[in-house]
């Protein structure tokens, strides 16, 4: 017993010396010269398996854009760019689009890349098991014209088609890897996969046959960390170059120059949806008031430190179509318990208010609402969900009453707000049809100036009738050592690392 | 012996199928499915019924229990919803970490509450007793999550002596898989010392105030000797059944130390598969994890006999 405690002791102390001797050596010299070609940023949510066209989930495109291509990409202010396709054309009736393909992009696997691959990778994106499949139904055939040069054509006209080609889940992927693609990606992407340890770390390792111009970063490593503090601890010790921060954290870093903030909005919107099949809630006056007691500025302040712009209708502010309609319904809690009282609710009513406890800027921001509401007599009880209950019940089954949370990541307008058809079944559609005539007319007219101006009206007509109550553009916020440069964000949920590099 | 053990094995495999029914029973009846939160925000009715008919969701659920039930008796755990990876696998991959953990900080938890139990129970009401007293509760109280944070801002980042978060195995290098688990560790020990402490102090008081202690005195044994080899052997019983117990919870409940030092262990992934409805990686986790329990209590059991031989626990089995 004796000689076992001097042992286990003998063991604690060098333990606690090596520690020591380790704190004190400077840092690695390596890291301060120029060359530095390995990147490690720190991640908060596992991917849901490497394959592009079998989930919906965000996580995975920031992951997997670095490793397929697809046809076309998008720039950071919105613009169309060639990537697999060197150029491509329009029919004049608007019902076709014709890619040429480049001839110089092979996969990770050394095959090289024609139509055919094409054509199977949209099948497949059309197919039952894909979650975009909707998205696709209305491309009727794929012709391929020669193997490098491919046709799709449309059922209806739909002037927006060509962005659906830039998604992430729009990638081209190889026939005979796609068994395997959860967990052994094959692109044709700048980097590919080296290792994935599931709640650990992704490393991404350069491909030295990418047909673009070659990245500076030799790898990226992924490091899953999911507490923020400790997310931020890791930058400051500068083992993380980049990592994604809360708003109170910007404030942090804000004025220390060691380190750069990006912090952009989203191409996303933060609404409170309101259930209208619930007899209080239909009624408009009531939302209506709902909606002018509610101070944004202060839901912004307190869900994200300021960090976030105001919105009034369904478009974020980062939209080229976006129109600002804050001032239809404005902050004012004395004509908000008059519409309460005019409504017949003049002592105010008990209602719910469902929120997704995965997401803190949905539930702080839910907790604000919940406090300004009271103040013209409506009692809001919060129950928190978890995300899987939320899909579930909320989005799924309807049974809600109020509910906070985000939709995002759309380039076209009319994916934005397609669910406000009074048909869509979706949960906070428009069921009295205001908006039916007006989406199916943007979606015909070729004319960009006309279809914006529908996309106007649309945002007014939502503003006033209120099925959501609409709050912020939340912002992407990421905190980097400040000799990274290149990092971008983007209007799609995506991370590039191929423009990344060490100054 | 034998006997014994295989009534234990009985046992088990009828504890091994309740478990396994109650965990699919319980995903059963929690809103939300595998399906819909693949699809998430772009689903629409149709999508969730061809997706559950891709996946085998649209079998009844005795079917679905009953052909996971068949492919684990055949040893395969199947493959998890969300990695697309074999469960088998994936535990394989996060064992080790919990296993590290758990055991380093019931070595720490036990030799802290041994000292000071021994101790303020050979003192008692001194200094040393009061001590003690008063860092079991507070080991008790404090709760895991604060103490992580305040060891990670601490140690990690004012005085850099450990790494902040992530885990390195042994295998890669001994001295940095040390440092990575070194202070979750440490965090554990501080919330299981507590009880095992005060286990510690009164085994050993009602073992010193037996006969034979002053039997031993009165031969004139070092105090040393008196304490730790007879007193303590006497006392051991009832604390090795606690760190039994203790050991195999930390195995299957350490998910907020993980989470704190982003260490890949066994914890995070059950919040994982239960957050993703992911419903076989879940069963193969829980599965392992009893099996894992069930071990540990025998193994104790047998430890116990043989410490105190007057214990004769297999007979009771006979």
């Amino acid at each position: 017993m004796k000689k076992f405690l001097i042992l286990l002791m003998a063991f604690i102390m060098l333990l606690s010396l090596s520690a020591c001797s380790n704190g004190e050596q400077p840092t690695n010299p390596s890291e301060i010269s120029n060359e530095k070609t390995e990147l490690t940023m720190g991640y908060q949510t596992d991917p849901e398996g490497l394959d592009p066209q079998r989930t919906a989930a965000a996580s995975t495109f920031v992951v997997t854009n670095n490793i397929y291509d697809t046809l076309i990409g998008v720039t950071q202010g919105w613009e169309i760019t060639p990537r697999l396709a060197e150029k491509w054309d329009i029919s004049e009736d608007g019902m076709e689009v014709t890619f040429k393909i480049r001839e110089d992009v092979f996969f990770q696997n050394g095959r090289q890349l024609k139509s055919s691959d094409v054509e199977f990778s949209f099948n497949r994106l059309k197919d039952e098991e894909s979650p975009k499949a909707r998205d696709y139904a209305n491309i009727k055939k794929i012709e391929i014209i020669d193997d490098y040069n491919i046709k799709f054509v449309t059922e209806k006209l739909d002037v927006e088609l060509l962005k659906n080609f830039a998604y992430p889940w729009a990638a081209i992927v190889p026939e005979e890897e796609v068994a395997n693609l959860k967990t052994k990606p094959v692109g044709t992407g700048a980097f590919e996969l080296k290792e994935w340890v599931p709640q650990q770390h992704i490393i991404l390792e350069r491909n030295e046959n990418y047909y673009g111009i070659k990245p500076k970063l030799e790898t990226v490593k992924l490091e899953l960390i999911p507490d923020a503090t400790s997310l931020m601890a890791g930058l400051q010790v500068g083992d993380l170059d980049i990592i994604p921060l809360t708003g109170d954290q910007v404030k942090t870093l804000k004025d220390n120059t060691d380190y750069s903030i990006l912090a952009q909005p989203m191409n996303a919107v933060q609404i409170m949806s309101l259930n209208t099949d619930n007899k209080i809630l239909s009624n408009e006056k009531v939302r209506q008031a709902m909606s002018m007691a509610i101070n944004k500025d202060e839901i912004i302040e307190a869900s994200s430190f300021g960090y976030g712009d105001k919105i009034g209708s369904h478009l974020p502010t980062t939209s080229p179509d976006y129109y600002d309609t804050n001032d239809v319904m404005e902050y004012n809690p004395e004509r908000a318990k008059e519409l309460l009282k005019e409504a017949g609710y003049e002592n105010g009513f008990d209602i719910k208010l469902t929120l997704p406890k995965n997401y803190q800027i949905h539930v702080d921001a839910g907790q604000v609402i919940a406090d300004q509401l009271s103040k013209i007599g409506i009692r809001v009880n919060i129950e928190l969900v978890e995300w899987g209950t939320w899909v579930s019940e909320v989005y799924s089954g309807k049974k809600f009453e109020m509910t906070v949370v985000g939709h995002t990541g759309r380039l076209d307008s009319y994916a934005f707000l397609s669910r406000y058809k009074s048909d869509s079944e979706d949960y906070i559609s428009l069921k009295t049809g205001e908006v039916d005539e007006l989406l199916n007319k943007a979606l015909q007219e070729l004319d960009g100036d006309k279809r914006k101006d529908i996309y106007k009206q649309i945002q007014i007509v939502l503003a006033s009738k209120l099925p959501a109550i609409y709050v912020q553009t939340p912002y992407t916020m990421l905190g980097m050592q400040n000799n990274v440069k290149g990092m971008n964000i983007f209007p799609i949920d995506i991370y590039d690392f191929k423009d990344v590099y060490f100054e | 012996m034998l006997n014994y053990l295989i009534n234990r094995i009985k046992g088990a495999v009828i504890v091994l199928f309740l478990v396994s029914i109650i965990t699919f029973m319980v995903l059963m009846i929690l809103p939300g499915d595998p399906a819909q939160l693949i699809l998430g925000t772009e689903a629409t009715p149709d999508m969730v019924k061809d997706l559950h008919v891709s996946m085998g969701l649209d079998k009844p659920y005795y079917m679905q229990y009953g052909s996971w039930l068949i492919d684990f008796l055949r040893f395969d755990m199947g493959e998890s919803y969300l990695y697309g990876e074999s469960v088998s696998l994936l535990i394989l991959n996060c064992l080790p970490v919990t296993l590290s953990i758990a055991l380093f900080s019931m070595i720490i938890a036990t030799l802290v509450a041994f000292i000071f139990g021994v101790l303020s129970s050979v003192k008692k009401d001194s200094f040393i007793d009061y001590f003690s007293r008063s860092i079991m509760q507070l080991g008790t109280a404090i709760p895991s999550f604060w103490i992580g944070m305040v060891f990670v801002v601490f140690f990690g980042l004012r005085l850099k002596w450990f790494p902040i978060s992530g885990y390195v195995p042994a295998s890669e290098n001994f001295i940095k898989f040390l440092k990575s688990i070194t202070l979750p560790s440490v965090v554990l020990a501080i919330g299981e010392f507590g009880l095992l402490l005060r286990i510690v102090r009164s085994s050993m008081q009602e073992s010193i105030s037996q006969d034979y202690m002053e039997m031993a005195r009165v031969k004139g044994l070092s105090l040393i000797s008196i304490y730790f080899k007879y007193a303590l052997r006497g006392a051991m019983v009832a604390p090795l059944t606690i760190i039994g117990m203790q050991f195999a919870k930390l195995v299957g409940g350490t998910t907020v130390v993980e989470t704190v030092f982003a260490l890949p262990g066994l914890g995070r992934l059950v919040l994982t598969a239960v957050e993703h409805r992911d419903i076989v990686l879940l069963q193969g986790l829980v599965m392992f994890i009893t099996t894992f329990v069930i071990l540990i209590t025998l193994v104790v059991d047998i430890l116990i006999m043989f410490i105190n031989p007057r214990i004769k626990t297999f007979e009771r089995g006979e």
